[in-house]
């Protein structure tokens, strides 16, 4: 102040109380806490929700995008879950035709006949299938042993037609030769080609699959690994167009907010405040987005695919609590990833200078 | 306490008193909008030093920022800039969310305050259902929402008539004698400047001179 050519100083008369020099008196470790508490999680909640509100028309384009991406992929999920069903209620239909066939090829129409059936290990559910249609077939006698591991009682084939060996055991408990002891014609018809046996010279046994249906079972899962790959492919696409869609519209968010953002960090707001405001209004979006979508998605594939393959079939055979289960983890889905579109724009909104708010036209 | 000294744009320096009301003049261009806002605490100085009780703001990380315009320093502005999608006197309560008060509370001195201004019986109303001079007043309610020792206006009157600038002015001026709060404004309404305490002139970064209302008259008709 001694140097002439120092600027003008201008000193008001009373001296100022504080000295300069001394040390800050308050700093990050002695500031009491603030916002930490839930009351300002609560606000911020408030704030968001009355945003999306107040913008409800741009608000609505951003949870379109979300619905659509989201109907995508779960409209995906469930045409595979019914693909897989009604394909399964196919076969198994396949099957039972097949078993049945090589039952009436050996020994003629069933009505009137004997049969013995020797369960070894647990049953198929198409094995079962073929009960329920022996039983229909209304048999002079149906003599089922099992399921159990020790063998059936002795002339327990006595005077029937033939003997079925069911089950998945991949042994015979007893050698062919017991198993049809009294039998006129000694014929076992064996529903596994791999099941080990211990063969007689005057037992026949036949087999009911044939290579024909191991060969089409594997073109189709060769068919059907190129269609989940592509699939595949298209989900991804339709969900990275949906993070940019809502990424876009929070970005547009954030400018037309400019000054209610620098507004609020005048009054104090911390940058993870408004980092919040953004994250918690994307993930509402996200979320509402993502339960119409899942709704949406999954009850339109039904409805199509009800008209084309009968909605007894498709109602009848889908398993519903995979799908209820893949409905939620494509709701969590939607829900992460418009917060992970959210991450950018808050950042941009959390770095803005409060000085943003004194400025009139933004 | 309250009291703070700027040595702000090419070596100036200034002392504010605690309680006093300071107008800040100049033209567009002349620096007025950073020394305002260094004053502040909006921006930080690349050098110099601002001072508001003891403590250097260019110092201050960001959390401590935070806390010194939530606790130290109201701000009113130009353009209101109350948040339209909250009433009165949530606005009011924000500022004291972000200071983690209780939300009883804060409701009941968020009350006290708008009565000072005088707007009470509008508490429930949104910033759109009032008029320009009443979403000041609700503006100059939350900057006082956390008792800040600095009351930092800019241009609180540039957007409103005559009469209601006149209202805002004597707020000032009350808030001043009662609370003993300290004002700094923008402005280049001669009406606010006259009530002021001192007023400082800011031409092409550097503070040209420091005048009292009573040197006023000269100078108004040199303006003119």
């Amino acid at each position: 102040m001694t140097n002439p050519s120092s600027p003008p100083v201008f000193q008001s008369s009373n001296p100022p109380i504080f000295h300069p020099s001394s040390l800050p008196v308050f700093q990050s470790s002695t500031l009491p806490p603030f916002q930490s508490s839930p009351l300002l999680f609560r606000r911020a909640f408030r704030i968001s929700l009355q945003g999306i509100r107040i913008r409800l028309g741009r608000s609505m384009v951003t949870l379109s995008g979300v619905v659509l991406g989201i109907a995508f992929l779960m409209s995906t999920v469930t045409t595979q879950f019914i693909n897989r069903a009604v394909a399964q209620e196919r076969e198994a239909r396949q099957q039972l035709n097949l078993m049945a066939n090589v039952v009436r090829t050996q020994i003629g129409a069933i009505a009137g006949k004997t049969l013995a059936v020797a369960v070894c290990g647990a049953l198929s559910p198409v094995e079962s299938d073929l009960l329920d249609f022996l039983r229909a077939a209304q048999p002079a006698g149906l003599r089922i042993h099992g399921p159990a591991p020790e063998a059936p009682p002795s002339a327990f084939a006595r005077g029937a037609s033939a003997v079925l060996l069911l089950g998945d055991a991949p042994q015979c408990p007893v050698p062919l030769a017991t198993l049809t002891e009294g039998m006129i014609t000694r014929l076992v018809i064996d529903s596994r080609t791999d099941r080990a046996c211990e063969p007689d010279a005057t037992v026949r046994r036949e087999t009911i699959f044939n290579r024909q249906v191991d060969d089409q079972r594997e073109r189709e899962a060769h068919r059907a690994a190129g269609e989940r790959f592509r699939t595949l492919w298209i989900v991804l696409i339709s969900l990275a167009v949906t993070v940019i869609g809502v990424a876009n519209a929070l970005l547009m968010s954030v400018t037309e907010r400019f000054r209610e953002i620098g507004t609020m960090k005048c009054l104090g707001a911390l940058s993870s405040f408004i980092r919040r405001l953004f994250l918690i209004e994307s993930a509402l979006i996200g979320l509402a987005g993502s339960v119409l979508g899942v709704l949406a998605g999954t009850l339109m594939t039904m409805g199509v695919y009800g008209c084309i393959y009968g909605f007894a079939l498709v109602f009848g055979t889908i398993a519903y609590g995979a799908l209820a289960l893949a409905g939620v983890a494509a709701t969590l889905a939607g829900a992460v990833l418009a917060v992970l579109a959210a991450l950018y724009p808050a950042h941009f909104a959390s770095r803005m200078v409060p000085a943003a708010a004194l400025r009139s036209t933004v | 306490m309250g009291d703070s000294e700027t040595h702000a744009l090419r070596g100036v320096t200034l002392d504010i008193r605690r309680g006093e009301y300071l107008s800040i003049m100049g033209p567009s261009g002349s620096g007025k909008s950073t020394f305002f806002n260094m004053i502040g605490g909006l921006d930080k100085p690349t050098s110099g030093k601002v001072y508001i009780d003891q403590v250097d703001i260019a110092q201050l990380d960001p959390y401590e920022l935070a806390w010194l315009r939530c606790r130290k320093v109201g701000y009113v502005f130009q353009t209101f800039n109350l948040i339209q999608v909250m009433s009165c006197i949530e606005n009011v309560m924000l500022p004291m969310a972000f200071a983690g008060k209780d939300s009883e509370e804060a409701r009941e001195a968020a009350m006290r305050i708008l009565e000072r201004v005088g707007l009470a019986e509008r508490a429930l109303h949104k910033p759109a259902e009032m008029s320009g001079g009443q979403q000041q007043r609700v503006a100059v309610a939350r900057a006082l929402a956390n008792a800040p020792d600095i009351l930092l206006a800019d241009e609180p009157t540039a957007n409103l008539d005559l009469k209601t600038g006149h209202e805002i002015i004597e707020l000032f001026c009350r808030l001043r004698d009662e609370l003993g709060v300290t004002i700094i404004s923008a402005t280049h309404d001669l009406k606010m400047l006259k009530a002021s305490d001192r007023i400082c002139w800011i031409d092409d970064g550097r503070l040209e001179r420091v005048s009292i209302p009573a040197e006023l008259n000269i100078d108004v008709e040199n303006v003119e």
